[in-house]
């Protein structure tokens, strides 16, 4: 295995540090808010919506949503350069990647940025 | 092109692999989960009725006992992560490795338990009916 492929390269690695901070903090922070923990609640329409429907949470949840996908994404692709030997199977796999990560990126957006409570 | 510190391969040879396959496999996971999550929390969009109906379905029994697994998976890959930053960044840290990891897997542990046994209590009322 090349170096150039072992390493994400230098930001990659920093940023997957960053967003995993963040992530811990936010995670906990999501089990204790969402689910109640240490006293677990089921989840509810009318226990969350209200909260997700303020703009406080709607810039925690995008923060939380971006985080989670490029700690998650770029997990799997440094995975799968340690077990893709071929090039082009690692590039085009690295599209499949972005477009998944867009794709759930933007499925996320549209549900925490319009949310509004309904009746 | 900067490299990566010679840090990680030392930590890599003296935690042994293992610590490093349970991170991959329960990163691997979390990415599962997470992909289901954004696609079944997208529903809450369709309004209380849509909502609690899909979430009546993802919090049968089978799924809040389930979700023991991914609070394991969820507190080992935080805890292992933070490790691994802190015998990257902090070279006391370094030489203190297995305390590290001791301490971090303790903590991990008693917020497995802190969390996972009412959860478990939650699940067993779920059963009950």
């Amino acid at each position: 295995m090349t170096e150039k492929r072992a390493s994400g390269g230098f930001y990659a690695w920093l940023l997957q540090r960053i967003t995993g901070v963040v992530l811990a903090v936010l995670l906990i922070a999501h089990f204790i808010v969402t689910h109640g923990l240490p006293h677990p609640s089921g989840v509810t329409y009318a226990r969350i919506a209200p909260r997700l429907a303020t703009p406080t949470w709607k810039v925690i949840d995008m923060l939380f949503l971006a985080c989670a996908l490029y700690h998650g994404l770029n997990g799997v692709w440094m995975v799968l350069q340690d077990y893709v030997e071929s090039e082009g199977m690692q590039t085009f796999l690295f599209g499949v990647l972005c477009v998944l990560g867009a794709i759930l990126f933007f499925l996320g957006a549209i549900t925490v940025i319009p949310f509004a409570v309904q009746a | 092109m900067l490299e990566r510190p010679n840090v990680i391969k030392h930590y890599r040879w003296h935690m042994g692999t293992w610590a490093w396959v349970l991170h991959r496999i329960t990163g691997l996971a979390l990415v599962f989960y997470l992909v289901l999550h954004i696609w079944v929390i997208h529903n809450i969009s369709s309004g209380p009725k849509g909502f609690d109906k899909v979430m009546g379905v993802v919090q049968a029994p089978l799924f809040l006992f389930l979700e023991l697994g991914l609070l394991g998976c969820v507190l080992y890959h935080t805890f292992n992560g933070l490790r691994i930053m802190i015998v990257e960044f902090s070279k006391e840290g370094c030489e203190a490795h297995k305390m590290v990891w001791g301490a971090m897997m303790a903590v991990a542990g008693f917020l497995f338990l802190l969390g996972g046994v009412p959860m478990f209590v939650h699940f067993l009322h779920s059963i009950a009916g």
